[in-house]
């Protein structure tokens, strides 16, 4: 056996080891069903922040904590604990991605990422502003 | 109707030279090829000018268009959607550059500019390559120009995406109500730059990086020109300098992200693994692994398919990379990811065309390479960087398959995605591969071509061996490696063995000639790029542990926040810190925070740093990191929550004042009888009589008459404590005037005001304010980098090292074609 093909071997070896632990290490996005069918078990959800529920962060008694409800895509909502502070502007959030865990009734997350609705995609259109004056809809309405 | 104060000129120019881009890059790409046929040398030499004409035409349109766009968004004409999208009044003008690559528009533009740049220089450089080199740069010019047509072939088929839209055409805007006012313009104020890309590496790292993807360009044309010319080694001279070019820059484009995303998000660091970066190393990877095994083949004529596939594959990978990016399939996995705009099926065709058309070429090929029948011995030189560009490509691999999870799910229906282990499973792969690396880069530069003798390369090692042993038991010493960090300390042991070999390497074999030393100051470089992120990624401190939260229990460990309020000071690892209140410029806020240490127990201010927030109602509020920068190590404290700014925007959302200038929160209103009691927050009150007021001496110290009316309230407010408290607020009729005069107990924080009387129900009227405690507070994390200097020196080493390469090679060229 010429070097090249023992180079090879060790090559094709790694590649494998590469393509299983991408699948073995990775999360799966599931819903909040499945996470709760196996508690302690790392998933990522993907879902909406309920706004009529309220953002519970009280920083003067840990700054660390901090919990908000989110509906999946099958509808049911849970209460997620995150710990870390509030991200800026987490109210304005539409979707959000949490990867976490199931801890008794909660989901406890690790890490969000919200997709702010008006980042980069702002379907509002101009808002007409005169010379800082609030934005005038009213006249808006009265032209259509 | 008539629009009042459009400028229309603009886009009508814009557009024109939109399609004269395009045109010229198609003419440029028609012509170019068919001089690759041609049967004489006039007629080639027609279809040549052909081609450089139809070039030429693209590069005025594109540098037209860039202008044209330029001068757009220093006039704010937000007539034009891109305009508005992008910038607006309030905005510094220093970051209009920003503005125009922050879509995808401007940074397309901003790729086909740097293509116009390197094809021209091609133009006048390639000689005999330039008719095939040129049809694939047209050709890319092709597509590029196509991303930015706007053209609506069918409803639903739109090629590429107009940076001359109107906005009142916008398909998003149809039917708004503005579209329907002729003075519009008057009343619309710009979106606005994204708070985050308002930074000063946003204005020269994106250039830079589309400058190193467009230089990637050149060494797969000359790949691509070679497969297709079955010239099969000589494409390597020409292209081996730029690819040394396309290395430095793309190399040091990724660095500046990477400062950007240390000075301005709060990453907190410079690198984080996420997609959108990776997705910009990988071809750079790949690049540097082209490089070797062209810098092999030169110079034993091995490993040519390989250097082939890399230098095909790097650019192949920009594609995927743009595809990854522009397309939107990375929407959940990464944050700075652009949005789709609907070019996803065009990013397909431009990446597979390239793809299909390095496939066919090579398949054509194939079987007439020349053969190299020898085997390398183990002990050369041309061995070991082979050895060294595979273990680069299967880096490069690693990376990829990690990176494209969301496209796996796409094809396979997969729901995969990156677990919150992520870095720790990169570092896994990422740490082995860059030992062997550093390795190689350590001994490969001794061994001599061909074969080494095994006892004289042992003995030539030694010094560099020997030293970087002591160094990396010193960084045991100081940094106190465990058990399970020792792959920490062996790719210390290697990184600085790459670096003292290459040292030694200059000071004893090349006795110190810098000119001939690009190589081994690259490789210095590179080292300490490395050294300086093991450093300061295993080394960083997380020095706002809050150690009062609740505990969470191990595996969430994870409480680096600390609230600081103002005015108290709090000790922070070595440090005793102090948030001092805040200032605000523009949009800006600065919190001031004081560093003090502790010396023979009297505190000596260290230094004060300023994180801020940068407010921006439309977009989120962004906070940005300060980094106090020292030899050794930096210090980057970061604001994470203020809670003025909290009660600020509460205030804006709900429309009014939350507090007034004495802190007052607004007053609760309550009708009171008597012996009615209410609570506040601290405080029972109660009323225990109503008064008038009939006594003249008191009346006159009032200045009333006696047709005048005054009646009080006599309070009890019970506090906590047990305590009795009496208020007594009045209501004074002085003619036709109500008067109230409140009454404030400075003491219980409470402030009543008697507004009115209920006459029929005998019921007094009463505001209570209660004084909210006037505790302003931040929260902010602050994490200590050690040795990040390095990796900054290492960026500059590695660019200098480079440039030296390219000079040398350039020259030896140079010199060459005088023979």
């Amino acid at each position: 056996m010429k070097r090249i093909h023992i180079i090879l071997i060790i090559v094709i070896a790694v590649g494998i080891g590469v393509v299983v632990t991408s699948i073995t290490s990775a999360s799966t996005t599931v819903t909040f069903d499945k996470a709760f069918a196996n508690e302690g078990k790392e998933y990522q959800i993907k879902g909406v922040l309920d706004k009529t529920k309220p953002i519970e962060y009280d920083p003067i008694k840990n700054p660390n904590l901090f919990a908000f409800y989110v509906f999946d895509k099958k509808n049911e909502e849970r209460k997620v604990v995150f710990n870390g502070t509030k991200p800026e502007n987490f109210e304005h959030t539409d979707t959000i991605v949490v990867t976490g865990k199931a801890v008794g009734a909660d989901f406890v997350a690790s890490k969000i990422l919200t997709k702010c609705p008006s980042k980069y995609t702002d379907k509002k259109g101009p808002q007409a502003t005169q010379q800082g004056v609030e934005p005038k809809e009213k006249e808006f309405k009265a032209v259509n | 109707m008539e629009y009042i104060g459009e400028q229309l000129i603009w886009g009508k120019l814009g557009n024109a030279a939109i399609i004269a881009s395009f045109t010229g890059a198609l003419l440029s790409a028609v012509s170019y090829f068919i001089s690759n046929f041609s049967k004489t040398d006039s007629e080639k030499r027609n279809w040549i000018r052909t081609g450089r004409i139809g070039y030429w035409l693209n590069s005025i349109s594109v540098i037209s268009i860039f202008g044209i766009l330029l001068h757009l968004l220093f006039n704010h004409r937000y007539e034009y959607h891109y305009v508005w999208e992008h910038s607006n009044n309030e905005m510094r003008m220093k970051y209009i550059l920003s503005c125009l690559w922050e879509g995808q528009e401007g940074s397309f533009l901003l790729w086909t500019f740097w293509n116009v740049v390197l094809g021209n220089l091609l133009i006048w450089l390639s000689k005999e390559w330039e008719s095939t080199v040129m049809t694939i740069y047209a050709i890319v010019q092709v597509f590029l120009a196509s991303m930015i047509l706007g053209i609506e072939v069918t409803d639903t088929l739109v090629i590429g995406s107009n940076p001359f839209t109107l906005t009142r055409l916008h398909p998003d805007f149809i039917n708004m109500p503005f579209t329907q006012m002729a003075d519009y313009l008057t009343k619309i104020q710009g979106r606005g730059l994204n708070p985050l890309l308002q930074n000063y590496w946003m204005v020269i790292h994106p250039p830079t990086l589309f400058l190193g993807f467009a230089s990637t360009l050149v060494p797969f044309a000359y790949a691509i020109a070679g497969l297709w010319r079955k010239k099969y080694t000589e494409w390597l001279k020409p292209a081996l300098p730029w690819t040394f070019f396309g290395i430095m820059v793309l190399g040091t484009g990724i660095l500046m992200g990477g400062a950007w995303a240390y000075e301005a998000l709060s990453f907190g660091g410079f690198w984080a693994w996420d997609p959108v970066e990776n997705s910009s190393l990988v071809p750079w990877i790949v690049l540097v692994g082209a490089a070797h095994v062209m810098v092999i083949h030169k110079n034993k004529g091995q490993s040519l398919s390989a250097a082939f596939f890399l230098a095909i594959a790097s650019f192949l990978l920009v594609l995927y990379s743009t595809f990854l990016t522009r397309s939107g399939i990375l929407g959940d996995a990464s944050v700075h990811a652009f949005t789709d705009l609907g070019m996803q099926g065009q990013l397909l065709v431009y990446m597979a065309f390239f793809i299909i058309l390095a496939i066919v070429l090579w398949v054509r090929a194939m079987g007439g390479f020349p053969k190299h029948e020898t085997e390398e011995h183990l002990w050369s030189r041309e061995f070991w960087m082979f050895i060294g560009a595979l273990v680069l490509t299967l880096s490069a691999f690693h990376i990829t398959i990690f990176t494209s999870r969301p496209v796996i799910n796409k094809i396979f229906g997969t729901e995969w995605a990156a677990s919150s282990n992520e870095i720790h499973v990169y570092n896994m792969w990422q740490l082995p591969f860059a030992f062997i690396i550093t390795g190689i880069m350590g001994f490969g530069l001794f061994l001599k071509y061909k074969k080494t003798d095994g006892n004289d390369l042992v003995r030539k090692l030694a010094p560099a061996l020997f030293t970087s042993l002591i160094i990396t038991i010193a960084a045991e010493v100081i940094f106190k490696y465990k058990v399970h960090e020792i792959p920490y300390l062996i790719l210390f042991f290697s990184t600085t063995f790459a670096i003292t070999a290459n040292l030694d390497y200059i000071i004893r074999i090349l006795k110190g000639k810098i000119p001939k030393a690009g190589a081994s100051i690259a490789h210095i470089g590179f080292a300490l790029i490395l050294l300086g992120a093991l450093i300061s990624t295993s080394r960083s401190k997380v020095i706002s542990e809050n150690k009062s939260g609740v505990d969470l229990g191990e595996e969430f460990k994870n409480n680096e926040n600390i609230l600081l309020p103002k005015n108290d000071t709090l000790q922070m690892g070595d440090y005793f810190i102090s948030y001092r209140g805040d200032s605000v410029a523009g949009v800006n806020i600065y919190h001031k925070v004081e560093y003090f240490k502790k010396d023979n127990g009297v505190f000596v201010k260290a230094f004060t740093l300023h994180p801020l927030i940068q407010t921006n109602p439309r977009m989120g509020n962004v906070s940005e990191p300060d980094t106090r920068h020292f030899l050794g190590r930096d210090i980057y404290t970061h604001v994470t929550y203020d809670s003025k700014l909290q009660e600020r925007e509460r205030e804006r959302v709900e429309g009014r004042k939350m507090v007034d200038e004495e802190g007052y929160s607004i007053p609760t209103e309550n009708l009171l009888g008597k012996g009615d009691s209410v609570f506040t927050s601290r405080h029972l009150v109660l009323l225990d009589s109503i008064i008038p007021i009939t006594n003249s001496a008191e009346l006159a110290q009032l200045k009333l008459t006696t047709q005048d009316i005054a009646v009080k309230a006599k309070l009890r407010v019970l506090s906590m404590d047990g305590q009795d408290y009496i208020a007594e607020p009045k209501f004074i009729v002085r003619g036709n005037f109500v008067e109230p005069v409140d009454v404030k107990l400075e003491k219980l924080g409470l402030k009543f005001s008697f507004y009115g009387i209920d006459t029929q129900n005998n019921k007094v009227k009463l505001k209570i304010a209660e004084r909210k405690d006037d505790s302003q507070f931040i929260i902010m994390k602050a994490i200590i980098f050690p040795g990040i200097n390095i990796l900054w020196l290492g960026c500059l080493i590695m660019i200098l090292g480079s440039v030296l390469a390219i000079i040398h090679r350039v020259s030896r060229k140079n010199a060459n074609a005088s023979y």
